[in-house]
């Protein structure tokens, strides 16, 4: 049931901001509806806390590095994020974050345990992003959305998948 | 331990998966394709070379019809109203989209686009939106420059707000040579792209070592927080 709600409003999204002066409104609209999908939730079922925040916000930071060090390492061919989607991009970031490794993430452990919670949640973001993506990033993004997902397991922790994500969405 | 390496393990498979592809790491920000350059800039591979456009438009009544004509990459969209040409004596009025080549460089000027030529076989008498994609590797420009020539002068003609992202739209009241950029004297987001980006992620290195190495240490000391067995850290 989460997992349809998330599929349909990151699919909605994508296919929103292809739409003429759509695309701010589509991007803040689909991430607020993906922080929904936390709702009801308690905040450490979602991975969120301020126990060791101090390991969380540096856990962030190195998920950053690792996210961004590709394009760092090809700068001049990196993307430019346009000013005006610097919110948009934040708001999108937290909110997959707290779609896919908090509410989904939780749901699928209850059902499965952690293995079912990792790949579940991990198939589920590649399958989500495959509207928005070209075919060939894909396996670049369920890279990416494997490595969130056991920093997740690993660390019990979704602040530092959202510090990372959204450092990465906002510097590309 | 072992989940310390699988995270390594998973951060190695990222690294690898995210370098064979172009960088980024979007979340539907991006163009679905690239863009095609005349002059591709450095770092730019397998650039496809830029498509043309034709369009014949239907004169009724003595009236041209609304229609827009575009380049088949869709590069460059330009729309007309009913009427927007001076259609006396046409039953079809012809416009065409060229990529130009070799790419202008005017003084003062950055171009983030190819130039393109739009001709029609008839005189505009209307004002017709142009729509000019631009590609996410490089400074977005600030506005749509017009000329009679290739060699120009090329003259502003302003921008209206950003309908899609990676798109400049404009209005227009003769054809000519287009092309999107801005003045090479404003700050250039590109160019600055290219030190920022890795200085940025230099500055996280340093600071997730500098905090991350007495943070460790404290929490070796640091007897286990109690409700919070040690296996849920790496």
């Amino acid at each position: 049931m989460i997992g349809a709600y998330i599929l349909l409003v990151e699919w909605t999204r994508a296919l929103s901001s292809n739409v003429a002066h759509a695309a701010m409104a589509a991007l803040i609209v689909g991430g607020v509806a993906l922080m929904l999908s936390g709702f009801g939730w308690p905040a450490d079922r979602l991975g969120l806390g301020r126990s060791r925040l101090a390991f969380r916000i540096l856990g962030g930071l190195a998920l950053a590095v690792v996210l961004l060090l590709p394009a760092a390492a090809r700068a001049s061919a990196a993307p430019i994020l346009p000013a005006f989607l610097a919110v948009p991009a934040i708001v999108v970031s937290v909110g997959e974050e707290i779609a896919f490794r908090g509410a989904l993430y939780a749901a699928l452990e209850d059902l499965g345990g952690a293995p079912l919670a990792i790949i579940g949640s991990t198939a589920l973001w590649t399958a989500a992003h495959a509207l928005s993506h070209p075919p060939e990033f894909l396996f670049a993004v369920a890279a990416a959305g494997l490595l969130l997902a056991l920093w997740r397991w690993a660390c019990k922790d979704l602040v530092a998948p959202v510090i990372g994500h959204s450092i990465a969405d906002l510097a590309l | 331990m072992r989940r310390v390496w699988l995270l390594a393990t998973a951060a190695t498979v990222y690294l690898l998966a995210a370098w064979m592809v172009a960088p980024g790491f979007y979340d539907g920000f991006a163009p679905q394709q690239p863009y095609n350059w005349v002059c591709p800039p450095i770092h730019v591979t397998g650039n496809q070379p830029p498509k043309s456009g034709h369009l014949d438009i239907k004169v009724i009544g003595g009236v041209s019809d609304a229609n827009s004509a575009y380049t088949d990459d869709a590069q460059v969209v330009i729309g007309f109203l009913p009427g927007a040409f001076d259609a006396t004596g046409k039953t079809v009025i012809a416009v065409d989209i060229k990529p130009v080549s070799p790419c202008p460089k005017p003084p003062g000027l950055t171009f983030a686009t190819n130039a393109y030529q739009i001709t029609a076989d008839a005189p505009l008498v209307k004002k017709a939106t142009l729509l000019m994609r631009y590609s996410d590797i490089v400074s977005a420009p600030s506005t749509v420059y017009r000329a009679d020539s290739a060699d120009g002068p090329w003259t502003s003609i302003g921008a209206l707000s950003e309908s899609q992202p990676f798109t400049i739209d404009t209005a227009t009241d003769k054809l000519g040579y287009f092309a999107a950029g801005y003045p090479t004297s404003s700050v250039s987001h590109s160019s600055a792209n290219t030190w920022l980006l890795p200085l940025a992620i230099a500055l996280l290195i340093v600071a997730v070592l500098v905090a991350g190495v007495p943070l460790a240490i404290m929490r070796r000391r640091r007897p286990a927080v109690e409700g919070e067995p040690d296996e849920s850290e790496p």
